[in-house]
């Protein structure tokens, strides 16, 4: 005999712990199996794109911050790089070296927060303490340079707003020392562990064609055997000089994104060291970009793109000739990644759902914007 | 099961490696020079041009001037208000202030208060602010102890 049953519908959030913000997930259940997931977003809408339009150019900056407040370093710079195409500026060498500096000092600060937090979601404690404890060595960095340390603001429209201070890209050499042998104890201490793999391995998979259906960019897609980093495709700034390899993992599940990131770290550490190699003396910034009240550019359009921790972010400028912005279009990473939920969790069981959840690395700054 | 131990070997291996946590209250980090941390304002650089104000993305400053009583060709500052409730700060006012007058210190603690009004910081709050930080001409006070060092 069989026992007819019912769905049930769940309400994960909004105030969830493992969302890290606010955010709502409308989950269907058949018993333990997840049937419907809507991804609900909103609760932290703050209307940038509207702001920005009131806003002289310079003013946004510490808006951008707000974003994606992990990795708030490619915000700045995507967006001034947005305003620089309009203006057609060149921008000094030495700035361009300090930008490249702290974005991927920034990014792995991002992955470190992922990594201690999503252990932390699926039980894991410890791991936690680990990851902000160097995030830290990282933050106190960038507050020596930019003066914050998480919404820096440190970016400007043609360069960058403080010069480093004396002996700060020796003491970055020193930490990038200290942060490749603690992520080493990360391997120890997480990735090999069975828990953690029979949680994780095969777990909520992504097909290419999934990744490429849904626009999703960053380590999501690298983990599902997607090589794309916009770094290589279509270097910005100064990637170009840099040697370095975009790690991807073919399977695509949960384990995989674990294994791209922390890869990712490796990378950066690489580029923070051949930028601290070859950094030059010079100007920080171009000679008409220091009077931030005087930035008008010509009337045109620009779109330029970065790769943040989360995916491709980009931004879409127009200008009238004014000068205040006439629109700013955010392409938020976070927010085009989080739509895959209502994909991905469909026939999971509900004790993957976090696991899964986690494993997006999403900042509901950057989803509501 | 081995790998299992193998992470329990690295938080063992901490038992005998030093303290890296500071005990808050008792001891305080001392922010770098350039940390944008609380306000302090210096009346007699105040030349009253009103830039401040037109660069702060929230519009929080509010200021009035005078004319001076030496010199009436020249106008001196009234009065000038900071609404801690709204600023972010990102220090575009210390920025674009041609005279310094307006400067960021390194203080980043003891702006709570039980409400709101208190919040709004006034010319002598803001002149009284006597904390070390990205500006010279002053005498820094090391109000806070070293990282780390305990007292």
């Amino acid at each position: 005999m069989s026992i007819k049953t019912e769905t049930m519908t769940l309400n994960m959030g909004p105030q969830h712990p493992s969302t890290h913000g606010v955010f709502r997930l409308l989950v269907e259940v058949d018993g333990e199996t997840i049937t419907k997931a809507e991804p609900i977003m909103g609760y932290l809408h703050r209307g940038s794109e509207k702001l920005a339009e009131n806003f002289i150019y310079t003013q946004f900056i510490p808006y951008t911050d707000r974003l994606d407040y992990m990795n708030a370093m490619t915000n700045n710079y995507v967006y001034c790089a947005a305003v620089e195409k309009l203006l057609d500026w060149e921008i000094p060498e030495r700035a361009e070296y300090l930008r490249v500096i702290t974005m991927e000092l920034n990014r792995i600060a991002s992955h470190l927060v992922w990594w201690g937090t999503y252990l932390l979601d699926i039980g894991a404690l410890s791991p936690f303490l680990y990851a902000f404890r160097d995030r830290d060595h990282i933050l106190d960095l960038l507050n020596e340079i930019s003066g914050a340390r998480m919404t820096f603001n440190y970016h400007r429209i043609g360069g960058v707003k403080w010069d480093a201070p004396e002996g700060w890209v020796d003491k970055v050499k020193e930490k990038v020392k200290v942060l490749r042998e603690n992520i080493n104890e990360y391997d120890t201490l997480v990735t090999g562990n069975e828990i953690f793999q029979a949680r994780t391995i095969g777990v909520g998979k992504l097909t290419k064609e999934q990744i490429l259906n849904w626009g999703i960019s960053g380590p999501l897609a690298r983990a599902s055997g997607l090589k794309i980093d916009i770094r290589k495709e279509e270097p910005y700034s100064i990637y170009d000089r840099f040697d370095f390899d975009i790690p991807t993992q073919e399977e695509g599940d949960v384990y995989a994104r674990y294994k791209v990131r922390i890869a990712e770290m490796y990378e950066s550490l690489k580029i923070i060291e051949q930028a601290c190699e070859q950094i030059p003396e010079g100007d920080i910034i171009h000679k008409k970009g220091a009077r931030i009240m005087m930035i008008k550019p010509p009337a045109g359009e620009a779109y330029t793109r970065a790769e943040a921790s989360k995916g491709e972010i980009g931004v879409y400028a127009i200008s009238n000739g004014k000068n205040k912005p006439y629109r700013v279009k955010l392409r938020r990473p976070s927010f085009v990644n989080v739509a895959i939920l209502q994909d991905i969790l469909i026939g999971q069981s509900i004790q993957d759902l976090v696991a899964i959840f986690g494993s997006l690395d999403i900042v509901l700054g950057e989803v509501d914007a | 099961m081995f790998r299992l131990l193998k992470g329990f070997g690295v938080t063992f291996n901490y038992f005998r490696k030093k303290n890296i946590t500071i005990q808050y209250p008792d001891e305080k980090v001392v922010m770098p020079a350039r940390f944008r941390g609380i306000h302090r304002f210096f009346p007699d650089k105040c030349i009253v041009c009103d830039l401040c104000v037109k660069v702060c993305p929230t519009d929080v400053i509010t200021l009035t001037g005078k004319k001076s009583e030496e010199n009436p060709k020249k106008k001196v500052i009234d009065t000038y208000n900071i609404d801690f409730q709204g600023c972010i700060l990102c220090d575009f006012c210390t920025e674009v202030c041609p005279t310094d007058a307006i400067v960021m210190t390194a203080r980043y603690n003891n702006l709570s208060s039980f409400n709101r009004a208190e919040q709004f910081k006034d010319i002598h709050w803001l002149s009284d602010n006597h904390v070390y930080g990205h500006y010279e001409e002053s005498d820094p006070v090391p109000e806070m102890g070293e990282r780390g060092e305990r007292k």
